[in-house]
C-alpha cells in the first residue's frame, strides 16, 4: 500500500481526532474503513487498467479482431444450430415414437412386462377402479390424455383367411388424446360395442372391408376360448408395419367380455403429456397419484419402456457434445494462432511494461482478458445471428421432401423436415464453450508474454 | 540515506553466441551517488545499453553484483526484481516506448498505478508534473497523436513520477531535434536539481555529455575513462 494513502488516512483521522469526536476505537475503525475504501479503489483501478488495455488492444487491428471473432461467432452459430437440428430430429423421433401408439408414460401391473401375460392385469385378477385410476392420472399437471387398454392374442378370420393378431381393447374417446389410431382411419371409424377395427394390411390379408364381418378367436382369462363374430367398423393405416398388419382394435368393454374379464381389468394405461421433454417428472407425479389405488402399479416414462429409442436419443445428445467440442476445439487452434501473432507483434510493449515493474502474471492476465473479451464480442455477434435464425427455422422448418420422403426409424415415422428445437441449455453451454475457447486460446500467448525477457526484447534479440 | 544510489562490482555480461561468446560488459565497477547526473558515453557496441540493463535489473549479470540503494539485486527472483524496478528505478528509452493503447496521462501514471497510489493522488501528481514540463492539454491524447518531444517528455514523466531512486535513460535524445532535446534535458536537469533524482544516461550525444556531472567513457565493455563535471567536454 502506498505511503501517500496511509498518510492521507492518517491525516483524515487526525483531523477528526482534533475535532474531539469519538474515542480511540471509533477513530481506528474509521481509519481502517477509509483505508479499506482506498485499497479497494486502488485494486479496482489496477484491475480496470488491465481490462481497459485488453479492450483497446483488441481494437487496434479491427480487421483481424473482426475476422477472429467471426470465426468464433460462426462456431457458436454452428454449434447452436446443429444442436437445435439434432434436438428437433430427436424430438420428432420421440414424438412420433410415442404419439402414434405408446404415449409418453405407461402404467402396468408390476409383473406384466416383459411376459405380457393376459392374467397380469392391474390390481391382479380382481382388477381395480379404472375410472379412478384414469382420473387420478389425468389430474396431474402436464398430462394431456389418459387411455386404459386391454390386450389379448388371437386369430382374426374372414372367409378362408385367418391371421394371428393382437387384440387391443380401447376406450375410443380417451384413446383419441393419447394415440393416433382415431386420426388415421382410411375408411370407417373407431370400433363400438360388437365391432372391430383392423389395420389396412391385416384387412388386405383377410380380405375385409368396412361393414364386413370377421371372426375373432382368442384364449380367454378363465381358460375358455372366446369365439365371436364382429363387424368391421373401420380400417386404419398408421404407417407402421407391426400395427397395420397385426392389430385389431375393439371397444374396451367388448374385449373384456370376450376375454371373460371383469370391467376393472386392464393391462395398461397409456398417458400423453403436454411436452415430451417433461415425461420424466410427470411420470413421477402420476406414480405418486396412482400408488394408492393398487400396490402393484408401475409407472414408467418412455425412456424406460422404449429403451432403444432412448438409447438413440442419448447417443445423439452425446454426439452433440462431441461435435460442439470439435467445433470449439478447432476454433481454439485458430484463435490461439491469431493471438500468438498479435502478442508477438506487441512483445516490445510487453517488455516495456515488464521493465516498468509490471509482473509477468499481470501481463499474462491482459492477454487472457483479451481472449475473454474477444469471446464476449463473438458471443454477442453469434447470439444476434443464431437466435433469430433458430426462431425462424423453428417456426418454418426446412422442407427436405425434395430430397427424401418420409421414413420409418425404430418404429417412428420421421418426416423430411429439418426443424430445430431449442432450450436455454444448449445456447448456454455453447456460450460457456465459446468464452472458454477465448480464454483457453489466450493461455499459451499469455504464458509466453509472462516469460518475455525484457532486455532481449527491447534490444530486438 | 544510502551512500550509493547504485554500485556494481566486477560486472560481466557474456552472450553465448557462435562462433564464440560475446563479452558485452567486462568487469565494470561503478559507484553512483544519490543525486548524480551521470552520463555513460561510448561508441556503438561499447556496452552502454547492456550496463544500463544490468543496473535496471532487466537482465542478469553473467558475473558480478549490482546494488541499488545498498540492496543487492543481481540474485533476486523475477518477481522481487520487478518490484525493485517498480519502486526504485525509472526507465527512459530511446524510442519513447509509450504504451500506444494508453493516453498520455495514463502512460504517465502507469507506474503510480502499479505502485498502488490512489487515483486522485495519481491525477494530482501527473497534472502537476505535466504543468511543470509543458505537457498541459495533451493528457487525453494517445502516443501516435503526440510529437516525438512530447512522447519523450511523457516517458520522462512516467519514469520520475514513481519517485525512483534512480532513472536510467538509454539514448533519450537520439530521436529528437536539437531544440526538443535541449528542452528535454532541461526538464531532466530540473528534476535532478529540484527532486534530487539520480540520473544515469547512456548516450553519444554531446549535448547530454555537456550536462553530465560525471562522464564515464566505455570502450569494449570496460570503463576507459571517468571525468568529473567541469572537465567533461
Amino acid at each position: 500500500m502506498s505511503v501517500s494513502m496511509k498518510t492521507s488516512s492518517a491525516s483524515v483521522t487526525c483531523a477528526r481526532g482534533n475535532d474531539g469526536r469519538g474515542g480511540l476505537l471509533p477513530r481506528l475503525w474509521r481509519g481502517w474503513r477509509e483505508g479499506g475504501r482506498g485499497r479497494a479503489a486502488v485494486n479496482r483501478s489496477t484491475r480496470d487498467i488491465w481490462w481497459r488495455m485488453a479492450w483497446r488492444n483488441l481494437w487496434r487491428n479491427r480487421r483481424r479482431t473482426a475476422l477472429t471473432a467471426s470465426a468464433l461467432s460462426f462456431g457458436f452459430v454452428a454449434a447452436v444450430l446443429m444442436m437445435g437440428f439434432m434436438n428437433g430430429m430427436m424430438e420428432e423421433m420421440v414424438s412420433n415414437g410415442t404419439e402414434v401408439v405408446t404415449g409418453q408414460i405407461q402404467i402396468h401391473a408390476e409383473r406384466y412386462r416383459p411376459e405380457r401375460s393376459i392374467h397380469d392385469t392391474m390390481g391382479g385378477r380382481e382388477g381395480l377402479d379404472v375410472s379412478a385410476l384414469v382420473a387420478a392420472a389425468a389430474a396431474q399437471e402436464g398430462v394431456a390424455g389418459v387411455a386404459p387398454r386391454l390386450y389379448g392374442g388371437g386369430l382374426v378370420s374372414s372367409g378362408d383367411e385367418t391371421v394371428g393378431a393382437v387384440l387391443m381393447g380401447v376406450d375410443p374417446e380417451l384413446e383419441r388424446r393419447v394415440s393416433r389410431f382415431a386420426s388415421v382411419f382410411v375408411e370407417g371409424r373407431m370400433p363400438g360395442p360388437g365391432e372391430v377395427a383392423v389395420g389396412a394390411a391385416l384387412a388386405g390379408k383377410i380380405g375385409v372391408a368396412v361393414g364386413d364381418e370377421a371372426v375373432l378367436v382368442a384364449p380367454a382369462a378363465d381358460g375358455s376360448t372366446g369365439n365371436d363374430l364382429f363387424t368391421v367398423s373401420g380400417i386404419y393405416r398408421l404407417g407402421l408395419g407391426g400395427f397395420d398388419d397385426s392389430y385389431a382394435l375393439l371397444e374396451l368393454g367388448t374385449l373384456q367380455d370376450f376375454l371373460a374379464m371383469s370391467q376393472g381389468r386392464i393391462h395398461e394405461v397409456a398417458i400423453s403429456v403436454d411436452r415430451v421433454r417433461d415425461a420424466d417428472p410427470v411420470a413421477e407425479s402420476v406414480a405418486g397419484a396412482v400408488a394408492g389405488l393398487s400396490p402393484d402399479l408401475v409407472t414408467e416414462p418412455w425412456s424406460v419402456f422404449l429403451g432403444q429409442l432412448y438409447f438413440v436419443v442419448s447417443l445423439a445428445s452425446a454426439m452433440n457434445s462431441i461435435v460442439a467440442f470439435i467445433i470449439f476445439g478447432m476454433a481454439v487452434f485458430g484463435v490461439a494462432n491469431t493471438m500468438l501473432l498479435a502478442t508477438f507483434e506487441r512483445r516490445r510493449e510487453f517488455a516495456v511494461a515488464r521493465a516498468l515493474g509490471t509482473s509477468g502474471g499481470a501481463l499474462g492476465r491482459i492477454v487472457v482478458y483479451e481472449g475473454l473479451l474477444l469471446g464476449v464480442v463473438a458471443l454477442a455477434a453469434g447470439a444476434a445471428l443464431a437466435f433469430p435464425l433458430l426462431a425462424h427455422v423453428h417456426a418454418n422448418p426446412i422442407d427436405l421432401s425434395f430430397f427424401i420422403g418420409t421414413y420409418s426409424f425404430m418404429g417412428s415415422a420421421i418426416r423430411p423436415l429439418l426443424t430445430v428445437e431449442y432450450s436455454f441449455v444448449e445456447p448456454l453451454v455453447s456460450a460457456v464453450a465459446l468464452l472458454g475457447t477465448g480464454i483457453v486460446s489466450a493461455l499459451l500467448p499469455a504464458w509466453r508474454v509472462a516469460r518475455l525477457p525484457p532486455a532481449d526484447v527491447l534490444a530486438d534479440r | 540515506m544510502n551512500e550509493h544510489a547504485v554500485r556494481t562490482e566486477d560486472l560481466w555480461k557474456i552472450y553465448p553466441q557462435d562462433p564464440r561468446p560475446v563479452e558485452a560488459v567486462r568487469g565494470v565497477d561503478l559507484v553512483v551517488a544519490p543525486g548524480e547526473f551521470v552520463v555513460m558515453a561510448g561508441p556503438s557496441g561499447s556496452g552502454k545499453t547492456t550496463v544500463l540493463n544490468l543496473l535496471g535489473g532487466l537482465t542478469r549479470p553473467t558475473r558480478g553484483k549490482v546494488w541499488i540503494e545498498g540492496r543487492e539485486i543481481s540474485a533476486l527472483p523475477d518477481k522481487a526484481l520487478a518490484q525493485v524496478r517498480l519502486s526504485r528505478i525509472g526507465f527512459v528509452f530511446q524510442s519513447y516506448n509509450l504504451l500506444p493503447v494508453l493516453t498520455a496521462l495514463e502512460n504517465a501514471e502507469f507506474t503510480l498505478l502499479l505502485q498502488g497510489v490512489s487515483p486522485a493522488e495519481r491525477r494530482r501528481r501527473v497534472r502537476r508534473l505535466f504543468r511543470q514540463i509543458g505537457l498541459e492539454g495533451i493528457e487525453d491524447r494517445r502516443p501516435p497523436k503526440l510529437s516525438g518531444g512530447q512522447q519523450q517528455r511523457v516517458a520522462v514523466a512516467r519514469a520520475v513520477l514513481g519517485e525512483p531512486a534512480l532513472v536510467l535513460a538509454d539514448e533519450p535524445t537520439a530521436n529528437l531535434d536539437s531544440a526538443t532535446a535541449d528542452a528535454l534535458l532541461d526538464v531532466m536537469e530540473q528534476l535532478n536539481r529540484d527532486n534530487g533524482t539520480t540520473f544515469v544516461f547512456s548516450t553519444h550525444d554531446p549535448r547530454v555529455m555537456e550536462r553530465a556531472s560525471r562522464l564515464i567513457r566505455l570502450v569494449d565493455g570496460r570503463v576507459a575513462e571517468e571525468t568529473v563535471s567541469g572537465d567533461a567536454a
